[in-house]
């Protein structure tokens, strides 16, 4: 209960600071907002219930597109186009989900990412329906009456869809649903002996991740003014992963450090240091890889084991379970 | 007319299809004995590849010096980072699904690293090719035309092929590793040095991929980013191998080689890079396990 005040009380504060910050933090804002609502959903997948899937970013393009093409083609206005997108997202979860459940680690890994792969080609060759690799042009969307034509318009309905993901998250957490898709991440047999749905609770992880995948898509249509194919691409998911992984897999505290570090770095290298500009995807690869080797649980992990804290519930879970 | 297309498919297709093969096969031999799958495999086929490059353009090497250059160079990086970093991930770390995904995304990181160092010389900016292995008219094999340097890249690959399986099947060291990695805690009580086999493994797969490089450095054009595309394609030969089988890996990637060949000539040329995900997704919705994968193995708990 305190918890959701503050982040109620945190949010409505931003919103105050919004109406007179420069208008490129405001973007930096919805960026944030946004690969913090794909982070949570990618990691309720891959942190909570272990799957090691890369579908995430072709759910993301799905939501974005249909969203925008939704409100373009048949002028269904945004707020009931973005419901709509995340629906049909949420189906194309279920599917993925269904032919998910039969694979595991690295032949899961390969076939979501085939799948990413695929959508992505689908965006670009349906050139009639998607602009091709020219990318898709989308017109300010309505909402409440407004024109959404800044990042000033845009943040508060981000940040309201952004917080509400938020506290949906931290109640997952805490939930009978939460502790299901840890166990089946621990062992899958010990899940089964104990009465878990194993193959419902994976497809279940799978449809929320597509759904907060589909949702940031939307609210993707909201800032930008277009969007092509290559935005949906291996990139990005490596760089959702490696938010999560950076931050703290599993634990809510962690992924949203993760989104607010790697989310700010390109910016901060460009306006601080550009003669190291050059070095940028070397940097990258060496913070990657250093957190994984210093901070295996992450630096939400490390801070919390240095504060002398146990850790986050699903390795207690874990290590009682382990023979 | 038609049927000549087919040969003259069949057999360019074979020429790409065994260099997919050769990187397939180091996959496959990390993720046979360490259980990592190694997302750095694209990067790493690039660094040969431009290694052969410095050695051909700025140390004006003869081709077999450089395929030493580049493999060697390659074995002391990617050794390297088994021995620094992977060894203490697993030293760290129990066993498990979060041990696995640190490892993944170290593997992440090199490639990032690595794609990051290449870019630093200015050289690289513009997209190259390597020279050609050999120069000359092409060959006719009936009414098959093939270039000298397609027929090169098929002999070479096929030697190396031979000489990846006779190591493991006929030399202690092979057989040695073959052991390691089936049965490690029985490895090491019979005295195989388990964990320096895995920095052997990496190093030596590597240098494997290394030695694809230089050879398609010469067919495709380099760029810091395309170990990316080429790799996928080594993936998709894996997977139809089952992942666990080098003959099976050389099966895919040969496949898929004469695969892409079709479907550009059939198709279109756009759909050549969906071909392979649609086949990884097909292989993998149908037998779970890959064409060759033989039962699906029960991981212990």
């Amino acid at each position: 209960m305190r918890t959701t005040a503050t982040i109620v009380g945190l949010a409505i504060a931003c919103l105050g600071i919004s109406t007179v910050a420069p208008i490129y933090y405001l973007y930096l804002a919805n960026m944030l907002l946004i690969y913090a609502v794909l982070a949570l959903g990618v990691d309720v997948l891959m942190g909570l219930s272990g799957q090691f899937a890369f579908s995430h970013m072709a759910f993301f393009g799905i939501g974005c597109y249909a969203t925008a093409l939704l409100n373009l083609d048949l002028g269904i206005p945004f707020l009931l186009a973005l419901p709509i997108a995340v629906v049909m997202t949420a189906v194309v979860g279920v599917l993925v989900g269904f032919a998910a459940i039969r694979l595991n680690t690295i032949y899961l890994a390969l076939a979501t990412f085939a799948f990413a792969e695929g959508m992505r080609w689908i965006f670009n060759d349906w050139t009639s329906l998607t602009g091709g690799a020219n990318g898709l042009r989308i017109l300010p969307m309505f909402a409440f009456g407004i024109e959404i034509t800044s990042d000033r318009q845009a943040f508060p309905l981000t940040l309201a869809f952004a917080v509400v993901v938020l506290l949906a998250t931290l109640m997952l957490h805490g939930s009978r649903f939460g502790r299901e898709l840890v166990a089946v991440r621990e062992s899958e047999h010990v899940s089964m002996a104990s009465g878990i749905n194993v193959r419902r609770t994976k497809i279940s992880a799978f449809v929320v991740s597509a759904v907060y995948a589909g949702l940031a898509g939307g609210l993707y249509t909201l800032n930008h003014s277009f969007v092509s194919p290559p935005e949906f691409g291996f990139n990005g998911a490596v760089l959702i992963l490696t938010m999560i992984v950076v931050g703290g897999m599993g634990t809510v505290p962690g992924v949203l450090l993760g989104v607010l570090i790697f989310g700010l770095l390109p910016t901060i290298l460009q306006s601080t240091l550009r003669s190291v500009l050059i070095w940028q995807e070397f940097i990258y690869g060496a913070i990657l890889t250093a957190s994984v080797l210093l901070m295996p649980r992450g630096i939400w992990g490390a801070f919390k084991s240095l504060r002398g804290f146990r850790l986050h519930a699903g390795s207690r879970l874990g290590q009682g379970m382990r023979p | 007319m038609s049927a000549f297309i087919i040969y003259q498919s069949v057999a360019s297709g074979i020429a790409t299809g065994s260099i997919y093969a050769l990187l397939a096969i180091s996959l496959v031999i990390i993720y046979k004995s360490t259980e990592v799958v190694n997302f750095a495999g694209g990067d790493v086929l690039m660094v040969g590849a431009y290694l052969g490059m410095l050695s051909l353009v700025y140390f004006g090497l003869p081709y077999i010096a450089t395929f030493g250059f580049a493999a060697l160079g390659v074995f002391v990086i990617a050794g390297g980072f088994e021995f620094f970093v992977l060894r203490s991930i697993g030293r760290r770390q129990r066993h498990g699904h979060a041990q696995v995904v640190s490892l993944v995304v170290a593997t992440i990181g090199l490639a990032f690293m690595m794609r990051g160092v290449v870019r630093l010389f200015n050289y690289t900016e513009q997209p190259r090719r390597l020279a050609p292995l050999f120069r000359g008219p092409p060959v006719h094999f009936g009414s098959v035309i093939l270039q000298r340097q397609d027929v090169a890249i098929i002999v070479i690959s096929v030697l190396l092929m031979a000489v990846i399986f006779t190591f493991f099947r006929y030399t202690l060291a092979g057989k040695a590793l073959q052991a390691a990695s089936q049965n490690p805690s029985a490895a090491r009580l019979i005295g195989i040095p388990v964990r320096n086999m895995r920095t052997l493994v990496w190093g030596g797969a590597c240098a494997i991929s290394a030695l694809s490089g230089v050879l398609i450095g010469g067919k495709f054009l380099m760029t810091p980013d395309f170990g990316g595309d080429v790799v996928l394609l080594a993936f998709a030969a894996a997977i139809i191998g089952g992942f666990r089988s080098l003959p099976g890996a050389v099966l895919g990637g040969i496949l898929l080689g004469v695969v892409q060949n079709f479907v550009g000539f059939y198709i279109s040329s756009s759909a050549i890079s969906v071909a392979p995900f649609l086949v990884i997704m097909i292989v993998l919705l149908v037998r779970p396990q890959g064409m060759l994968g033989g039962a699906s193995i029960l991981r212990k708990v």
